[in-house]
């Protein structure tokens, strides 16, 4: 694999339960073992992170209020007053109530550190569906909110990385049916209207891809045979739209089911 | 075990476990009992939409929802209400209500009310509330979003909470001066109390990086906020009709479909706080009626069998580890969501 191919940052999205995290730490399991330099990243929220650890996966964490502090002291030159700033109620409140300013100056510190080591890739497990385009509207909203100035800068500076072919890819996670499809397909254009253009449908947990099913001569209990008929019409009726139909996996172990999801990634950049 | 019907119904869960379609089966079977019903959706996925048939220009506007949509209960038709939230419906309501439409002519509050614009859960506990305010209703059923969302529309009202918070108040005043250019002098007690509160001091730094014309706009916005603060503490009162248990019931939705065991236990322990003791766990999207009656000669089969029951072992151990009642509801194979929310009430009744 030649690093030059993978997009600097991929961000996995796309409605809850999909297994945006399994396939986020499958990619991550893949570039790194093919000596890409990548770091998975959670974008803060609950997840585990055992599951990194477990698996000796490189991954970099920053919640959203250190993001904050670390940026405001760069703007102020001082630590100690954006420390000052971070305590004051009047402002954490207000850093709460607003949680898109949070996710803005995150993503910002996420490309910064890859606009500071050129070889680095990031997988980010990106917050679902509508709270990913909060993610990367909350951008232009503030710009728009500050007009100009030193925000206003910072933040042309991180569209730029944004905007620019093959740095960042969107992967929209999916399942096999016909409204879990449907809201991927939304979620893409929701993309796109943002300008966000490298945006790729993935499938996951196939049952009529599983290994186990695919060509016995036995015969399917009814509510298998169904499912598969099913997926099999959600399948071909968006024939073309899918990047990649990931199989169920026969496990109901975490670890297990990521490292066979990476088997399953081949061809994606 | 039957499920008695409460004030408010909250569903939760971590995300694709079907709890928008879970939530409205429920509205479904409570309306069918005559009683009045209002189902809220804050799923920004808005999921609903595409089950009640309904478009994203009359999200914000409660729509009446005819039981004939549903397969099955075409005959003797009832109805009951659906709300889609929106955080620009609530805002236009709360400054008609308030008599603040000038105040809220603010770019800053315009940007932050946009359909992604992230107010959402703290409108979003704002409507919940208005709504339980008007008590038009026997019973809301409460769809919340996914995952980590679902702590924040928890912790929503302790952040109204803070920024309303006592100690504002004089700043507030302070601000509210300068906006209405009020010719009145401060005391040097009032100064005073300023300048150590800070408020003056993280103003001027907020000017060095924005600049001055953002300043003022921003004080006119938090200005514009503190003149409804009414509708953002009432909101407060949701959370204490949560905690109680002839007010509320709780129901945490989980599915055997993914690997969703840990989810659901991180999730709980954060929500736990928020509960009362007397909550149900749902296991959506059981498969175990079926699994039990396959019994394939073929190993690879059997492996599948056997690891698709594994997990909803795993699921039942979590659930009898932590909840009392555990109520299953079965995968539903069609594709019409419709039939969905049908099948699922079928399952409400039954449990």
């Amino acid at each position: 694999m030649n690093s030059h191919d993978v997009p600097r940052l991929i961000v996995v999205t796309g409605k809850g339960g999909v297994g945006k995290t399994s396939l986020a730490l499958a990619i991550t399991k893949q570039l790194h073992e093919s000596g890409v330099k990548v770091l998975y990243n959670s974008f803060d929220q609950i997840t585990n992170e055992k599951l990194s650890d477990q698996m000796e996966l490189p991954y970099w964490e920053m919640s959203t209020a250190k993001s904050a502090e670390t940026y405001i002291a760069k703007k102020l030159g001082s630590e100690m007053v954006a420390g000052w700033i971070m305590k004051t109620p009047f402002f954490k409140s207000l850093f709460n109530m607003i949680p898109g300013l949070g996710m803005m100056i995150l993503l910002g510190h996420i490309i910064e550190k890859l606009q500071n080591d050129p070889d680095l890739h990031i997988v980010m497990d990106s917050p679902s569906s509508g709270h990913a385009i909060t993610m990367f509207e909350s951008s232009h909203n503030f710009k728009e909110m500050f007009g100009k100035g030193m925000i206003v800068d910072d933040i042309n500076r991180m569209h730029q990385f944004i905007y620019n072919e093959k740095r960042l890819k969107s992967i929209v996670v999916t399942l096999p049916t016909l409204m879990a499809v449907n809201e991927g397909i939304e979620l893409r254009k929701s993309l796109n209207d943002l300008e966000i253009t490298d945006v790729s449908l993935i499938v996951n947990d196939a049952i009529h891809l599983a290994e186990e099913l695919v060509g016995q001569e036995e015969e399917l209990p009814d509510f298998l045979s169904k499912k598969v008929a099913m997926e099999k019409e959600v399948v071909s009726e968006f024939e073309g739209e899918f990047a990649k139909i990931l199989p169920h996996l026969s496990t109901s172990n975490e670890v297990e089911n990521i490292k066979g999801l990476t088997k399953h990634l081949e061809g994606l950049w | 075990m039957v499920v008695n019907p409460k004030p408010i119904e909250i569903f939760c869960g971590t995300g694709g476990v079907g709890k928008t379609t879970l939530a409205t089966s429920r509205a479904l079977e409570l309306a069918s009992q005559n009683k009045k019903v209002l189902l809220i959706t804050i799923d920004p996925a808005k999921r609903l939409k595409q089950i009640l048939g309904l478009e994203n220009t009359e999200a914000g506007e409660v729509q009446t929802i005819s039981s004939n949509i549903f397969p099955g209960y075409e005959q003797n038709e009832f109805s009951f209400d659906a709300l889609l939230m929106s955080p620009r419906a609530t805002l236009r309501r709360m400054k008609w209500e308030a008599g603040t439409e000038r105040e809220f002519e603010n770019p800053i509050i315009d940007i932050l009310a946009r359909p992604n614009g992230g107010m959402n859960e703290i409108m979003a506990i704002i409507e919940v509330q208005h709504h339980l305010g008007k008590q038009n209703y026997d019973t809301i059923v409460l769809d919340t979003p996914p995952g980590k969302h679902f702590i924040d529309f928890l912790q929503a009202s302790l952040k109204i909470k803070q920024f309303f918070d006592k100690s504002f108040i004089e700043i507030f005043k302070f601000l509210g001066k300068k906006f209405q250019r009020s010719s009145e002098k401060e005391g040097t007690g009032f100064l005073a109390m300023i300048v150590s509160s800070g408020v003056k001091k993280l103003l001027k730094y907020l000017q060095k990086v924005t600049g001055e014309e953002f300043v003022e706009t921003f004080v006119d916005a938090v200005v514009a906020i503190y003149k409804n603060r009414d509708s953002f503490l009432e909101a407060l009162k949701f959370q204490d009709r949560l905690r109680q248990i002839e007010n509320s019931n709780w129901f945490l939705v989980t599915s055997v479909e993914q690997h969703k065991i840990d989810e659901a236990n991180t999730l709980h322990s954060h929500a736990v706080e928020f509960m009362h003791g007397d909550s149900y766990l749902c296991i959506n999207k059981c498969l175990r009626s079926h699994l039990e009656d396959w019994n394939p000669s073929n190993s690879q089969y059997l492996h599948v069998r056997n690891s698709m029951l594994d997990r909803e072992n795993k699921i039942k151990e979590f659930a009898s580890r932590n909840f009392e009642k555990v109520i299953d509801f079965p995968e539903v194979l069609g594709t019409s969501p419709a039939q969905h929310v049908s099948e699922l009430a079928e399952a409400w009744k039954m449990s």
